[in-house]
């Protein structure tokens, strides 16, 4: 069996971890997971949508992270959300896109517990596995990623700031947010993360009509930022005139 | 009345959780060609290595075996312990061990020669082998029981340590473990950045 057919994390779990989230009671109709029913892009309820996984965009302008730090937290992600046959995943997405910018703002009180936290992770791959995370097969990434879940890798001595457990929480809530987030603030990229889900998109409001047409999973989905809306393109104008934001951070 | 039977009810409750424990059985001798009872555990069957499953190999089963189980428990830890590492059954009673890096993924196959086994979940919630991951300087042991069984089960995949000796009490025919220990101590640094 191939190792990539493999998955640390199945999307199978992600499904159920997004709907025990919330976000499930606003999905066109049940995932059906025991058929693999595809929810990618291009196969999603508008058939003229359409579009390759290819020309999703893939930005690698780093505001935050360096290189490295990079490199890890991209090859974490591709673990977490892996691109398999239901679609692409965090790395398509634009997820490391999301996280870098956040880094340098409503997250940037997180910027250093990265720093060091992802320097104790090569290091414990260093000791454990005896190559640093990017290197390790997709096996050891994943046997790693269970060990820094379950805190198991804490008393290690690779120097994590609190439980590894901590750490790795906060790149899976992260990724969860640059898979799922609004794509104005740099993940979500080409709308990959609601296609996941069959998300059908920020609406001011849902008629009946809509609704029937919900349930019936035949509701063509919504395919635009929340703040390209009349109502927060007021607060995004604003915050530009007082000297704010070039893009969602 | 009510201060006598509290007492009761709780150490029946407790004979009940160990009852298979409780119970002398035919010895079966566990081996390891990578572990000894009372002997430190290698670490690549912990954290600090690559954290795969160690082989196991055993005999004398009794005559009668029809399935073996497995099961990995840390008796110093746990709340209430045993905190468990590791549960494996549905295997063959042909079978003379378990190789070594059992699969961490559901849908992988096991190895041909222990056909039809599953993993059960271990105290992390995963049905895969977990090793030792003991507070730093701190010894613990480490119980790997087998379980000789006089009926082929059919068990569900998924069982926790508990759910497992309730499916298998009075099934039991025979019992043997190998009891390495480990202790965590400074990382490696020779090989570290």
């Amino acid at each position: 069996m191939a190792e990539d057919q493999r998955r640390t994390i199945s999307r199978r779990d992600l499904l159920k971890g997004v709907g025990a989230a919330g976000a499930a009671a606003i999905l066109p109709g049940k995932v059906d997971e025991g058929s693999a029913q595809p929810a990618s892009p291009g196969a999603g309820t508008d058939p003229g949508r359409a579009r390759s996984f290819a020309e999703v965009p893939r930005p690698r302008r780093l505001e935050n992270l360096t290189a490295d730090e990079a490199d890890t937290l991209e090859a974490i992600m591709a673990r977490l959300i892996p691109a398999d046959d239901l679609g692409p995943g965090a790395v398509e997405a634009g997820a490391l896109n999301y996280l870098d910018r956040a880094l340098g703002g409503f997250l940037a009180g997180e910027r250093e517990e990265y720093g060091l936290n992802l320097a104790a992770l090569d290091r414990y791959c260093l000791s454990s596995r005896g190559a640093p995370f990017v290197e390790l097969s997709t096996t050891d990434q994943d046997s790693v990623l269970i060990d820094l879940e379950g805190g198991s890798a804490t008393g290690s001595g690779a120097g994590f700031t609190g439980s590894s457990a901590s750490f790795f929480a906060m790149v899976k809530g992260h990724t969860w947010q640059g898979m799922f987030g609004d794509p104005y603030y740099g993940g979500n990229a080409g709308f990959i993360g609601w296609d996941l889900l069959r998300y059908p998109g920020v609406r001011l409001g849902v008629s009946a009509a809509d609704q029937q047409r919900l349930e019936a999973g035949e509701l063509l989905p919504e395919r635009r930022s929340a703040y390209d809306s009349e109502m927060f393109e007021k607060a995004t104008a604003m915050q530009r005139a007082q000297g704010g934001v070039e893009h969602g951070d | 009345m009510k201060s006598r039977s509290v007492p009761i009810l709780v150490a029946a409750m407790l004979v009940g959780a160990n009852i298979v424990h409780a119970q002398e059985y035919h010895p079966i001798i566990v081996e390891s060609p990578g572990m000894q009872t009372g002997q430190t555990m290698p670490r690549d069957y912990t954290p600090d290595g690559r954290n795969i499953s160690p082989p196991l190999e055993w005999r004398n089963l009794p005559e009668d075996t029809r399935q073996i189980a497995v099961v990995c428990e840390d008796h110093g830890a746990g709340n209430p312990p045993p905190w468990v590492h590791w549960v494996v059954y549905n295997i063959p009673g042909t079978a003379t061990g378990l190789p070594e890096n059992l699969p961490i993924y559901a849908n992988a196959p096991m190895p041909a020669e222990i056909a039809g086994a599953v993993q059960g979940e271990n105290g992390w919630g995963r049905s895969i082998y977990r090793g030792p991951a003991p507070p730093l300087g701190q010894l613990h042991n480490y119980n790997f029981f087998v379980y000789a069984l006089d009926a082929e089960l059919d068990l569900p995949p998924g069982l926790t340590q508990q759910e497992l000796m309730e499916r298998i009490e009075g099934h039991v025919i025979g019992r043997g473990a190998i009891v390495p220990f480990y202790r965590r101590g400074p990382m490696d640094t020779a090989s570290a950045p």
